[in-house]
């Protein structure tokens, strides 16, 4: 039985210093600081073109990490933690591999690198902080961006309203591999959160975690609601809790019931333009996926207790 | 936009204008540039304005990590964003200067500290280069296209606003600017691979963990205020602050670094026995 460790038991230092320059309430910056308190000292980054890479690692001669930090071309991130991790082992040195991409750096320009590496079964953790488009360079769509959602390269026109196909199921691409752990995380769910990293963080192998982060600039949503964004996308389905380990998947958190997805929507300036046909169209697609996640086939809950002190009814726990 | 809506101005006065903006990454809070070039005659110069005649600061906190007076011309004027009297203000030379509270001009007009259209007006009162009536209609013109009528007849009114309310004067220049220390190490400092160690130089440092000097808490317009007695120490404000600004100390009680808040108040969201509370920068502790 591991060790299960929750927010109050985590590391407490940072490795994502205070002074990186990431928008206010930036869920990128919450995911990766925690990211890296779990990690630990002993780990290197390596982030390709993104978000993260301005405000937090590469406007050189600064960095926000106060760790070993790279930086090469976009699509490399699987091959570059994958020579990272070689040189690392030439050396007989035994060092935490982290690649930290976003979801354009992963859904589209890196999956070629990230799918090599996965089938290699590298030793490397590969993380994809999702916020659902090119928020760098100021929101483009990429394969991550859902039904519906307003962008720079979806506009809202006349005729056409927003993106016009559906979220890429990136983590059955990638759990499909067979690799040694893979999981989807949420700032949302905090103990959930630390856990999934610690348990990356134990194992040999290919590690993948795929973690949910809103931006309160590209989603033209207040800064103060990127916590409520993260916990709606998983009441309504459009986020979900789970974990791939030797091939079988474990639903880590079960919401009580499917909100309709328009709370969730409603927040956000990228879906206001959205008609009831399209909210209509998107739910549809909630519904066969919120099926097929939570159907009564799949394996029981394995760790039913991790809820009572995640989500909303944490009071005291 | 308020750069973009000035040129349309000016356009709209019969004259020839161009804006744009210095490009660099779209975040929030981060300090941007952006320019506007106005002339009766055409313009062939498409080159970044590095001497202007009259320079506007959206944020006074800016004031305090950037010469951003350093290229004004001596009959120059600027237009700065404070609740404070023009001679209160130190902007490192003696010009004239208007100032205007445009945060709370917006925050009363358009419920949102977007200050690029109530500061336009305080322009037009600086120097009557284009009409508050021109500066209006571009306004109407460009924000109702985009967002709605309303829109553009609320962000309009407050232009309006900010040019009644506007104070003129001439501002301090006891500040002293200097041209920010653009080190950046030579090949021959740097070891193979461009890997860069933890160095300091001038007072800058660089390297892993150096991006620490960047005070971001002038970036925000509010701040949290924290009572420990209502405190449990559940630590949900301490995950969730995405700028490590929360400490949490022996006794599970916390202390905010306010140097680096940027006010997103999501610490107050999750708090689940509201230990605290969101408070707007300089309206009284």
């Amino acid at each position: 039985m591991e060790q299960r460790v929750n927010i109050r038991s985590m590391p407490q230092e940072d490795h994502l210093l205070s002074g990186h320059g990431a928008c206010a309430g930036c869920g990128v910056a919450i995911a990766v600081k925690n990211l890296m308190r779990v990690l630990g000292r002993n780990t290197t980054v390596y982030v390709p073109a993104s978000c993260l890479l301005i405000f937090g690692g590469g406007m050189y001669p600064h960095s926000a990490f106060d760790v070993p930090f790279l930086y090469s071309a976009f699509e490399n991130t699987g091959a570059v933690i994958s020579g990272i991790k070689a040189g690392y082992r030439r050396q007989g040195k035994d060092v935490t591999v982290v690649g930290i991409a976003g979801d354009g750096g992963t859904f589209d320009i890196g999956l070629q690198a990230l799918s090599g590496a996965a089938e290699r079964n590298e030793d490397v953790i590969y993380v994809c902080v999702d916020n659902e488009a090119y928020m760098n360079t100021g929101t483009q769509r990429s394969g991550s961006t859902p039904f519906g959602a307003w962008t720079t390269t979806t506009p809202v026109g006349s005729r056409v309203k927003g993106k016009r196909s559906f979220k890429k199921d990136l983590m059955a691409v990638v759990a499909s591999q067979d690799i040694a752990y893979a999981a989807t995380l949420s700032i949302a769910h905090m103990n959930d959160f630390v856990q999934k990293v610690e348990r990356a963080k134990a194992r040999k192998g290919f590690r993948f975690l795929h973690i949910m982060a809103p931006c309160p600039s590209g989603w033209k949503a207040d800064p103060s609601l990127t916590y409520d964004l993260a916990r709606l996308a998983v009441e309504t389905g459009m986020w979900s809790l789970y974990e791939v380990e030797e091939g079988e998947a474990h639903v880590t958190y079960r919401p009580k019931e499917m909100l309709p997805v328009g709370e969730y929507l409603k927040l956000q300036g990228r879906f206001k333009h959205m008609d009831r046909e399209d909210v209509e169209a998107l739910q549809a697609w909630l519904c066969r996926k919120w099926r097929m996640r939570y159907a009564p086939s799949q394996p029981p809950l394995d760790r039913t207790d991790d809820l009572a002190c995640d989500g909303d009814g944490c009071e005291g726990a | 936009m308020a750069a973009q809506t000035i040129a349309e101005a000016a356009i709209l006065e019969g004259r020839q204008a161009q804006a744009f903006p210095f490009f660099g990454a779209e975040r929030r809070g981060a300090p941007v540039m952006a320019f506007a070039r106005i002339d009766d005659r055409r313009i062939c110069d498409r080159t970044q304005v590095a001497e202007p005649d009259m320079l506007v600061v959206m944020d006074a906190s800016l004031l305090d990590i950037e010469p951003v007076a350093l290229g004004l011309k001596k009959e120059g004027c600027a237009v700065v964003n404070s609740p404070m009297r023009p001679e209160e203000i130190d902007l490192g030379v003696v010009a004239r200067c208007v100032s205007v509270d445009a945060t709370s001009i917006a925050l009363e007009h358009l419920k949102a500290p977007i200050v690029n259209t109530a500061i336009l007006g305080a322009m037009a009162r600086a120097d009557a280069f284009v009409s508050l009536a021109s500066i209006q209609r571009a306004i109407v013109n460009r924000f109702g296209e985009k967002l709605g009528e309303r829109a553009g007849s609320i962000n309009s009114e407050a232009a309006g606003a900010a040019f009644e309310r506007s104070r003129e004067g001439m501002c301090r220049g006891e500040r002293k600017m200097q041209r920010g220390n653009a080190w950046l190490p030579t090949w021959q400092e740097t070891p193979p691979g461009v890997a860069l160690g933890r160095w300091e130089r001038g007072g800058m440092a660089v390297g892993p963990g150096s991006m620490r000097q960047n005070m971001t808490g002038t970036w925000g317009t509010s701040s949290p205020t924290y009572t420990r007695a209502r405190c449990i120490g559940c630590q949900r404000c301490w995950f969730i602050c995405p700028e490590g600004c929360i400490r949490r100390l022996e006794d599970d009680s916390l202390e905010f670094d306010l140097r680096y808040c940027k006010g997103c108040g999501l610490c107050a969201k999750v708090c689940p026995k509201e230990a605290i509370a969101m408070h707007r920068k300089g309206a009284g502790a």
